[in-house]
């Protein structure tokens, strides 16, 4: 189980964050196109599946999974998207997002006065801290599966 | 959590705010937090002290305020207090609440002192009401720690 990267977006699709841990195949372009791409996708996404869902949504946690790779998308009430790429076999990873949310978001960014609101995070701290509680969690791993 | 919560959002809103505008200087803007901490400490430990005795001496006062102000205010107390015995104080907090989640080393060092202007008012208006004319000053080298340190004022 590994966790590859995550992107963080604020409810106007600004990247606010971008924290990588194993990375193997770069997508070729800058950091901002890959981030517009990939806001644009979750948002098409997230639009198709409220529309044509057959069953009732859970809101705010939302996972697609390819041969390769599985995304996670986790939306707080206050419309910032979490979207973590892991491989295919991770397990517990809503769990995993919420406490990133709930323990370095809110604490490290929200609380953080020189941290400005929907602006990229610049923190080390943050950094420091989303790095610490990504490394303990279970679906993390120093190899990939 | 949620009170804590609320007197941290305060407390760096009334930062901000004091920093607004272009031709305000640092000076100025760090006088007008420590003016509001002093006038909020005077009254703070009228309240704060109504059940307790009076206390026995200097010291005593201030080791009031290392444990029990900073218990109310701060939820925890101050790690170290060291005495030159002669009217120097110096209170060593390494883990200050309003630094501790802007950064754990150098980074924003430069604007750390601002959250500390309210603190060393509010330390100077406690004492001020407890009979002690003082001025209080802060230094950080490193986040969250930080020093305030007493001199007191003898007439």
């Amino acid at each position: 189980m590994t966790i590859y990267n995550l992107y963080i977006f604020d409810r106007d699709g600004q990247m606010l964050y971008y924290g990588e841990w194993t990375r193997k195949k770069q997508s070729g372009m800058s950091r901002e196109e890959e981030a517009k791409l990939m806001y644009g996708m979750i948002f098409s996404i997230k639009s198709f599946v409220t529309k044509m869902s057959p069953v009732d949504l859970r809101e705010g946690y939302l996972t697609y999974c390819t041969n390769k790779y599985r995304l996670h998308l986790f939306e707080t009430p206050s419309r910032i998207k979490f979207v973590l790429n892991t491989d295919v076999g991770a397990q517990g990873i809503k769990e995993l997002l919420h406490q990133i949310y709930t323990q370095v978001y809110v604490e490290y960014v929200s609380f953080n006065p020189m941290c400005p609101l929907n602006k990229p995070i610049e923190s080390e701290l943050f950094a420091a801290k989303l790095d610490e509680v990504v490394r303990q969690s279970p679906a993390y791993a120093s190899r990939p599966a | 959590m949620a009170e804590e919560a609320v007197f941290d959002l305060v407390h760096m809103e009334a930062v901000s705010y004091v920093f607004q505008g272009e031709k305000i200087s640092e000076d100025e803007a760090v006088a007008k937090l420590e003016h509001m901490g002093f006038a909020t400490g005077y009254r703070l430990v009228e309240r704060l002290t109504r059940e307790s005795g009076r206390f026995k001496d200097e010291l005593d006062i201030m080791k009031y305020i290392c444990k029990d102000l900073w218990v109310t205010v701060y939820k925890k107390q101050i790690d170290n207090l060291r005495t030159n015995h002669q009217g120097v104080y110096v209170l060593h907090d390494n883990r200050f609440r309003f630094l501790s989640r802007m950064a754990a080393g150098k980074q924003y060092l430069q604007y750390a002192p601002r959250y500390l202007a309210f603190t060393c008012g509010l330390v100077r208006g406690c004492l001020a009401n407890l009979g002690i004319t003082c001025v209080v000053t802060a230094e950080v080298t490193q986040l969250p720690a930080c020093k305030f340190q007493i001199q007191v004022q003898r007439g």
